[in-house]
């Protein structure tokens, strides 16, 4: 642990660290573009110099590539670096467009932020700035505007380094450099994608679905967990701000996935989602059941329970398909509440789509699902096969045939979705979704990562939770009457 | 010829670069000789003692660069010559490649030898169109010959040399931007730490260097450091290609042994100035160095000490001379031009000040110059020296601050006057 000064004050650094990280991680802050702690050092933004003080007098370079060794003081706020950063901002916003008005990133750019904190000063330049390309298509996903383009190449050693799709690279050189696409691969195919509009630390790269569509100051983010697979990324689903409430319009802008971003974990995740975590709105935000039904007919919630309960007691041979979706906290209250009474199945509520990737070596997963390893650690891992015999069904969530079900069977369903067997159900209870809940998931590793609600639940909605307590006595409270 | 010579020793005729003429003059006898009696760290101690120091423009002392390299290190370690001669004035080691190229051949043999290298490269400038012929002809003539190869005269050192052409790029003169354009990337510079030395082509152990320091190879190891010591002066030993070019009355390659007076260099080897022009001041080794006027260069000798102290240094070798009469505000336009244009864009300071210089230079020569312009050009020149990646921020800023040091009256008339104080007074025959 070699021992090093920053400004005066000894830290420890970790061994193989670089000055920049060192100082980041003793609260030391030093600005930079194009460092990434998950990419390799390019060293090109040029921000980050530090001044190395020495007895023959000292220099200047960047920290982000300067090993931090035993004894090596450096000052990361005197005026001279002080005074560089100031020139370097003054460099990077000479072709900048500064439209921040208009720009999708303002409010958590970079650029911007810098400037507020080292430089502040009008420009400097009286040339005219370069022109560039805007609203360049680089994908189905994602718009870039070369003219915000610092160049700091994040996004193209992304493709390299972390998504392997080396969609990515930068073609012309000098103040005409533009980052573009391969000629022979497409970032389209690549399902990482939209990680680099995350890492871009201006506007320049834009994601077509966020376009124009909020400003970030006016969203707030709640912690959540991808449910696209069993990797169980962890996730921040950015919502409208309640104080910034929206009156007129649509009410459904007020509660409505305005983007998801990946929240970084190291253990799970990293900083990195798929594309299919960005679309994570697709699977929440489909059209919801919204009132319990009997047989197709509106029930109100006590009897559409009373119904349930009678079938529960009346069953001889009970099945119950489990959800995969369903949290930890959901499926042991199923445990505790009903999982003696019915042979339990764990369902795998979706399966990939077509076109989607199935299962690689940096995040996505075959199982589509996000809860299989915890409902398969309570409820073993038998496949989904009904006999004849069967004479009551409860299904708990999406993903099952009911062409399968056997043709005397009674079925209770619980789904958050509208669909065409809803009707068909002889009781149907509308349950919550992920954003309108908290809970954990665990995911495959055995990683258990929470997330929260956002969205109030619709009124006549019934998180499965509390509904499992309400079907069955628990177990435990049978037994001790017996006793 | 100025002094005493080391490469040009010989007559050019239409077959001196072929081997068998190169073998009359004694060619390839350093090589067997090096192969059959020294061991390879006799050789890095023979040119470590010559005190040779880069040819290409850093003035690196070349022995100390081998050192670096540890032969047991078990690593694959590779060899390249840079003859990517791409610095504006500069055409030195193309006359090597034209007219000697066994002499690079059989010196970087001599080097992979030292170095234990297996696969050397020469990264040859892709506008270098007879020098890459003469250079691929001289290296099938050595395959053919047994001089390269599997079983280098007999002794079982194998060495490959693979001739590699460049794509028109000035940055890949560059050590490591070079090293990347080989392995067939964009060719941006490297951040250091590490040196090339230690992590270079393909994250190996890499010497490169430039042509005519290979090239003095053979010869310090034939004659020996002792010998090689007693040319040129004690801290510059040996001698220097340098192209001059110009208004000048005799252009061309000349070898200079360092410590020669470079006042009787231009004035009486070259003939002077073009027509009995007086001269103005001469841009001494590639226009990344930084000018010299004609009162300033009366006292100094060609070797890098001499050319510090007057404040600018021997650079790459190729000395342009401009007579009295010149615009130096047309003549920083041209320069920046060509800076702008080979910015490789990697960095900020480059990227955005190379093509900011251009746009104030520009606007200046038009006529629309501001009073604030000289400064902002120092300004940006400044903001470039230290901060980029490799040396060409560095090398734009220190040509920009040293012509605008000594010429600043010029560019102040051509903001005020909106025309150049030397508009129709260059009476030299340009091209007589």
């Amino acid at each position: 642990m070699p021992e090093i000064f920053i400004n005066g004050v000894a830290v420890e650094a970790r061994e193989g660290a670089t000055v920049l990280e060192t100082a980041l991680e003793h609260g030391f802050y030093i600005p930079y573009f194009c460092w990434h702690k998950n990419l390799s050092v390019a060293g090109n933004c040029r921000l980050c110099m530090v001044e190395v003080e020495a007895e023959s007098g000292g220099w200047m370079d960047i920290a982000c590539n300067m090993p931090a060794t035993k004894g090596l003081r450096v000052l990361t706020d005197s005026d001279k670096v002080k005074a560089r950063r100031k020139t370097m901002l003054e460099l990077v916003l000479k072709n900048h467009p500064v439209d921040c008005g208009v720009c999708d990133k303002a409010g958590e750019c970079m650029l911007q932020d810098y400037h507020y904190t080292y430089n502040g000063a009008p420009s400097v330049s009286t040339v005219p700035k370069v022109r560039a390309t805007k609203f360049h298509e680089l994908s189905k996903r994602i718009l870039l505007d070369n003219e915000r383009c610092v160049l700091c190449s994040r996004c193209v050693r992304f493709t390299r380094e972390i998504s392997k799709s080396h969609a990515l690279g930068i073609v012309d050189r000098g103040d005409h450099s533009l980052v573009r696409c391969d000629e022979l691969r497409s970032l389209d195919d690549d399902p990482y994608s939209d990680n680099v509009v995350d890492i871009c630390p201006v506007g320049a790269l834009l994601s077509r679905s966020f376009l124009y569509k909020s400003r970030v100051w006016y969203l707030d983010a709640t912690p959540s967990v991808c449910p696209g697979c069993s990797r169980g990324c962890n996730v921040d689903l950015w919502h409208r701000k309640r104080e910034w409430k929206l009156n007129a319009l649509d009410p459904r802008h007020n509660a409505c996935i305005e983007r998801v971003t990946p929240r970084d974990n190291a253990e799970v995740n990293g900083p990195w989602i798929c594309n299919t975590g960005r679309d994570l709105a697709k699977f929440l935000e489909r059209p919801r059941a919204l009132v319990p039904m009997q047989k197709g007919r509106e029930a109100d919630l006590t009897s559409a329970i009373a119904a349930a309960r009678a079938l529960i007691d009346a069953a001889k041979h009970p099945v119950a398909l489990v959800s995969s979706w369903g949290s930890n906290e959901e499926l042991a209250a199923f445990k505790a509440a009903l999982g003696t009474r019915f042979r339990t199945i764990v369902k795998p509520d979706r399966l990939a789509e077509p076109g989607e990737r199935i299962e690689d070596d940096i995040l996505i997963r075959a199982d589509k699902n996000p809860n299989t390893r915890a409902a398969v650690e309570l409820f073993g891992d038998a496949t989904v096969a009904l006999d004849e015999g069967t004479d009551l069904v409860l299904v708990w969530g999406d993903g099952f045939d009911f062409a399968r079900l056997p043709r005397h069977a009674k079925t209770i369903l619980l789904c958050a979705f509208v669909a065409p067997e809803n009707g068909h159900a002889d009781v149907f209870f509308p349950v919550s979704v992920q954003s309108e809940r908290a809970g954990h998931y665990t995911n495959f590793e055995g990683k258990v990562s929470a997330f929260s609600p956002c969205f109030p639940r619709p009124p006549k909605v019934v998180d499965a939770e509390t509904l499992f307590g309400r079907l069955g006595t628990p177990v435990a409270a049978r037994s001790g009457a017996a006793a | 010829m100025p002094g005493r010579q080391l490469l040009m020793t010989f007559p050019v005729t239409a077959t001196s670069h072929t081997l068998a003429d190169y073998r009359a003059r004694g060619g390839y006898g350093t090589l067997d000789m090096v192969l059959r009696t020294m061991k390879p760290e006799q050789v890095t101690k023979e040119v470590a003692a010559s005190g040779i120091l880069g040819h290409g423009g850093a003035a690196f002392p070349a022995g100390r660069k081998w050192q670096v390299v540890h032969l047991d290190d078990g690593q694959p370690h590779y060899l390249c010559a840079n003859a990517d001669e791409g610095e504006p004035g500069t055409f030195k080691d193309r006359w090597i490649l034209e007219n000697a190229p066994h002499l690079l051949v059989e010196s970087m043999a001599i080097a992979a030898y030292a170095l234990q290298v297996r696969n050397a490269f020469v990264y040859i400038r892709g506008e270098f169109d007879l020098p890459y012929r003469r250079l691929a002809g001289a290296i099938d003539e050595a395959y053919d010959a047994g001089l390269l190869g599997p079983n280098i005269l007999g002794t079982g050192f194998a060495l490959d040399l693979v001739a590699h052409r460049g794509a028109g790029s000035y940055v890949c003169g560059e050590a490591s931007g070079l090293l990347t354009s080989l392995e067939g990337r964009k060719g941006y510079p490297r951040n250091r730490p590490p040196r090339l030395t230690v992590r270079g082509l393909y994250q190996r152990p890499t010497v490169v260097n430039n042509v005519e320091t290979l090239s003095n190879l053979a010869g310090i190891v034939a004659m020996g450091a002792e010998e090689f010591k007693k040319i040129g002066t004690a801290k510059s030993p040996g001698t220097q290609l340098v192209s001059i070019s110009g208004h000048v009355n005799r252009p061309g390659v000349y070898e200079l042994e360092f410590g020669y007076p470079v006042a009787k260099f231009i004035y009486e080897d070259c003939g002077g100035v073009l027509g009995g022009a007086k001269l103005k001041c001469i841009v001494p080794g590639g226009i990344s160095t930084k000018v010299l006027t004609a009162p300033e260069i009366e006292p100094v000798t060609y070797d890098h000490a001499s050319f510090q102290k007057a404040g600018s240094g021997l650079g790459s070798g190729g000395m342009i001379v401009i007579a009295e009469g010149t615009c130096m505000v047309r003549l920083l336009q041209v320069m920046l031009r060509f800076y702008h244009h080979e910015s490789c864009g990697q960095c900020t300071p480059c990227r955005e000040g190379m093509g900011w210089m251009h746009q104030i230079i520009d606007r200046i020569v038009g006529g629309d110059g501001r009073p604030g312009d000289i400064d902002r050009l120092i300004q940006i020149s400044e903001a470039n020296d230290g901060t980029t990646i490799c040396g060409m921020g560095d090398a734009a800023g220190y040509a920009t601050v040293g012509i605008l040091a000594k010429y600043r009256d010029e560019f102040e008339y051509f903001v005020e006057h909106k025309r150049s104080r030397f508009d129709g007074r260059l009476e030299v025959p340009v091209h007589a």
